[in-house]
């Protein structure tokens, strides 16, 4: 495991994802030391600036303001820290559920496979966007709530893809040898199983990061996200809509910014996939 | 004119910046309607001249000096499309593995349409025709169904059949066999040999016909060449080289085999194993000389010439006229087993599996063991044999418990193991211990080897410290003759064979009663089969503990046990002591496993190749 990690941190792909990850934490990590403004703060005197290179710029708001005269720099910032939470602590909580559903279906298989098997199905059969919104409705807006919405979503994801490579692993003689020599069955899923599905967990935990920043975005679009109180990209691109004519900004900065978080997720993922991915790896070679 | 004539060939490997030779220099002559066997053991370079042959080398490799004369032609010279025509016409192969060799989502019948319209049959009705004639003659029953079924519906036994027929179907004048029964059972290779010796016979054909077995390459072959990393090391008639062995290596292989009918002797154990080519870069002189027991200073100085032993019979050694003399000691026999005192006792043991048969069939159940019942005592080493589907896999996971019986009673040290509770998984893992037949998949390859081997040690609540475990894996590794620097390795990073001394070492880290053992030695080379059959039996003297050994090699059988078991569909149908079961076996089933073992005489007659 320790030397496929190295091996993935001399793939560019996975280099430079990291690069635009490590951006996007210190943004969200250090949003009060970065951030310019308070991203609250109104300044009814100065709504709808533009970004300070354009003529009217004024250059103590470097991306302008919006219609209410926050900063539009420190609020893409501080969404930052709110897309990171979520992605984070949603992909956190999925992937734990996911994969302890996954890990006990494939291992004992039979009627417990079966009966995960078809919750799965159930839960898959719900569009996951409709799902999240329906779940927000009953839920309450907050940032916790986003998360917990997000966790009973996507959990489904994990629990699919693990299973089936949990599957693979199991049939190896090394899990039955394992038994026989006296390991329980949690011993023998979390010392034999566990390592060999790591790496897909590690990339599949990668690309649902991408998944949640989309979906925070949607939530807090539709107003069914966050909350009022805290910034939030999709809340950004929903308050720039009217303005769009008078200050396009507005709205390509947050949609940017949730494409370059989608696409640093994506390409660590991927990048992750093809260099940690044994069978993939085995069979190039 | 000769089919096919070598001169010189040699094939060569790009490693790094080093160009290899992986054949090198290789001659010989085949003439029309005769057989020549290319046998050594895996990575002797057996393959890589079919290979050369079809110009389907694997990348890196390449034809680098040598003529390949087909009829007079050379292979390597003449014009792609003159070659194109030649290949699977003229020139036709026999694969290893006969069912990743058929195309998996045609019939047998698209199959030899698509070959037969491929060498110029016009009708589609003659293609038929010649299909069915071909599949009859090749013993297959109802060849006109058969037509339309698709290969996996038919057994290894059958596949392979069908590609003979599709092999001879052109009328070929020379066939290319590598190794066409590894992959089959036991008892299906004697009527596959039977049938390419019978059409070879009514063909004409000339056959490069390739095997590790050596006694199998006696009967079948005329002339053979023995090959040893990359070179012919002996070559003459069949007979002749096994009758009168002059390279150390072939007499050394012959020593390491198990004898059939001789009396029950050591083995001789050649240290090592086959270099790969990247250690071949560091021989000097003569490749077999780190393993030679003849060795001397002069063979590491240069390789050694060709020399002729009698008009037809030529060796590569210097000292061929000692060859002779490279013997094995008596055998000695390990502890005798206290018989009155059964160790383990299966009493009418059976295990049924559901199949269900689509939606709508009714559930069936098929008997994978049926009512068997034998004993094993402290210290024996019993035989398990059989066919494969016989049984004996199920009856080893049931021993472990790995699977429940559907009834009967296992008894161990006078307590029934087969009702499930925790005291009784402990008294397992305690005393029964398994080693998988194939330890790519048995060894964990995530895990050191230092980990693996004293996996036993961190089972349960109590763990063992670091220390304990470095010690242990320490012993272990000496017991097993390995170096213990291999400890921080991966099994990846080590062979085939130090690999399955892993599998049995993980087994024997808390040295068990019962070591039940699947199929650990098939598929590995005879010198490899050897180390660990000596192994096995210097471990049983040093360690003390039974075995179950399941295997379908009666001569590695009757070397190591002393009571055999013989299954058939689930049961046994015969049991006793191994002189008296092979010396007058009394099932059927019995005597035609004991009569596809090729005679270890090289000059005497194998009734079933040259039955009909
Ligand atoms: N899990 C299983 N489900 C259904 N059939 C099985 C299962 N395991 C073994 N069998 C069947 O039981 C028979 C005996 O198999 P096995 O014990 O593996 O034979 P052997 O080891 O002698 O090759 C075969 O017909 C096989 O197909
Ligand atoms: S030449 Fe020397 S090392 Fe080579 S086989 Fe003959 S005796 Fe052995
Ligand atoms: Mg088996």
């Amino acid at each position: 495991m320790a030397g496929s990690l190295a091996h993935a941190l001399r793939s560019p792909r996975v280099l430079l994802a990291l690069a635009m990850v490590l951006g996007l934490g210190v943004c969200a990590i250090f949003a009060g030391f970065i951030a310019p403004h308070d991203p609250g703060e109104q300044n009814l005197l100065s709504i709808l600036t533009p970004p300070a290179w354009a003529p009217d710029g004024d250059p103590s708001f470097l991306l302008g303001t919006d219609s209410l005269g926050r900063d539009v720099l420190s609020r893409l910032i501080y969404g930052a820290r709110t897309a990171m939470l979520v992605a984070v602590f949603a992909s956190f909580g999925a992937m734990i559920i996911g994969t302890i559903l996954a890990h006990i279906a494939g291992y004992f298989g039979g009627a417990v496979d079966w009966i995960i098997g078809r919750l799965v199905d159930v839960w898959m059969s719900f569009p996951p966007v409709i799902l999240s919104l329906i779940l927000m409705v009953g839920l309450g807006v907050g940032l916790d709530r986003v998360i917990l919405a997000i966790v009973l979503v996507d959990w489904t994801r994990f629990c699919r893809v693990l299973r089936s490579e949990v599957l693979i692993v199991r049939r190896h003689d090394y899990v039955a040898a394992a038994r026989l020599l006296g390991f329980s069955h949690w011993q023998t899923i979390v010392r034999e199983i566990l390592p060999a599905t790591l790496p897909l967990l590690i990339t599949l935990f990668s690309l649902e990061m991408a998944i949640a920043v989309v979906v925070e975005a949607i939530l807090s679009f539709v107003g069914l996200g966050v909350g009022p109180n805290q910034a939030a990209w999709g809340q950004m691109i929903a308050d720039a809509r009217q303005y769009v004519y008078q200050s396009p900004w507005n709205l390509l900065l947050p949609i940017f910014a949730i494409f370059f978080a989608v696409a640093a997720f994506n390409l660590l993922g991927d990048g992750l996939r093809r260099t940690l991915d044994v069978r993939l790896a085995q069979a190039e070679r | 004119m000769l089919a096919l004539e070598a001169r010189d060939l040699t094939v060569s490997a790009r490693i790094g910046a080093a160009t290899v030779p992986a054949i090198r220099a290789l001659s010989f002559q085949l003439a029309p309607g005769k057989i020549l066997g290319l046998v050594g053991e895996s990575g002797a370079g057996k393959t890589m001249v079919g290979r050369a042959i079809a110009q389907l080398l694997p990348p890196g490799f390449a034809i680098t000096a040598g003529a390949l004369l087909f009829e007079g032609e050379d292979l390597l010279t003449m014009a792609p499309a003159r070659r194109r025509a030649l290949l699977g016409r003229a020139i036709a192969f026999i694969p290893q593995a006969p069912m990743t060799a058929l195309n998996p989502v045609l019939t047998i019948g698209a199959q030899f349409d698509e070959h037969l319209a491929r060498l110029g049959l016009k009708s589609r009705n003659a293609r038929r025709e010649r299909a069915i004639a071909m599949l009859t003659a090749a013993h297959l029953p109802r060849a006109e169904d058969l037509l339309t079924q698709y290969p996996h519906q038919l057994s290894g036994g059958m596949c392979q059949r069908a590609l003979i027929a599709l092999a001879f179907a052109g009328n070929p004048r020379l066939v290319v066999a590598d190794e066409p029964t590894t992959a089959l059972d036991v008892t299906m290779h004697p009527p596959i040999l039977h049938l390419i010796a019978e059409m070879q016979r009514q063909h004409g054909t000339a056959v490069i016909f390739i095997t590790h077995d050596l006694r199998l390459a006696a009967q079948l072959c005329d002339d053979v060449i023995v090959m040893y990393a990359g070179r012919a090391v002996e070559s003459g008639p069949a007979r002749t080289v096994f009758a009168t062995p002059a390279h150390p290596y072939t007499r050394c292989l012959q020593l390491a085999n198990p004898a059939m009918s001789a009396e029950r002797r050591t083995l001789y154990v050649l240290p090592d194993q086959m270099p790969s080519l990247v250690q071949l870069q560091h021989i000097a002189g003569c490749h077999f000389a780190p393993r030679c027991p003849l060795v001397t200073a002069e063979c590491h100085r240069e390789e050694p010439p060709q020399v002729a032993v009698t008009a037809v019979h030529t060796v590569t050694c210097i000292r061929a006229a000692d060859t002779f003399g490279i013997s094995t000691a008596g055998r000695s026999f390990g502890p005798p087993a206290l018989l009155e005192q059964p160790l383990l006792r299966v009493e009418n043991l059976s295990k049924h599996f559901a199949i269900s048969r689509g939606l709508f069939g009714a559930a069936r159940t098929v008997a994978a063991v049926n009512d068997v019942s034998f004993t094993i005592a402290e210290n024996e080493f019993v035989a398990l044999v059989g066919e494969s589907g016989s049984g004996k896999s199920t009856i080893a996971r049931l021993l472990v418990g790995l699977e429940q019986p559907s009834s009967g009673r296992i008894v161990f040290d006078g307590a029934d193991l087969t009702t499930p509770s925790l005291r009784n998984r402990t008294r397992r893992a305690a005393s029964l211990q398994m080693v998988f037949q194939d330890p790519q998949s048995a060894l964990n390859p995530r895990r050191p080897i230092a980990s693996i081997v004293t996996q036993a040690m961190e089972a349960g609540s109590r763990h063992a410290s670091a220390e304990d475990r470095l010690k242990r894996t320490k012993e272990l590794l000496a017991e097993m003759g390995m170096p213990a620097d291999i400890a921080a390795r991966l099994p990846g990073q080590l062979s085939g064979g130090q690999r399955q001394r892993i599998n049995i070492a993980r087994a024997l880290c808390r040295v068990p009663k019962v070591l039940i053992a699947d199929e650990i030695v098939s598929g590995l080379d005879v010198s490899i089969q050897a180390q660990l059959l000596s192994l096995l039996a210097r471990l049983r003297a040093e360690l003390g503990f039974a075995m179950l050994f399941i295997s379908h090699d009666l001569s590695v059988v009757r070397h190591l046990c002393s009571r055999v078991l013989v299954m058939y569909r689930g049961e046994i149908v015969e049991q006793g002591p191994v002189e008296e079961v092979f010396g007058n076996p009394q099932h059927p089933h019995t005597q035609a496993l004991l009569s596809s073992v090729p005679p270890d005489e090289p000059g005497a007659t194998w009734p079933l190749l040259r039955a009909n």
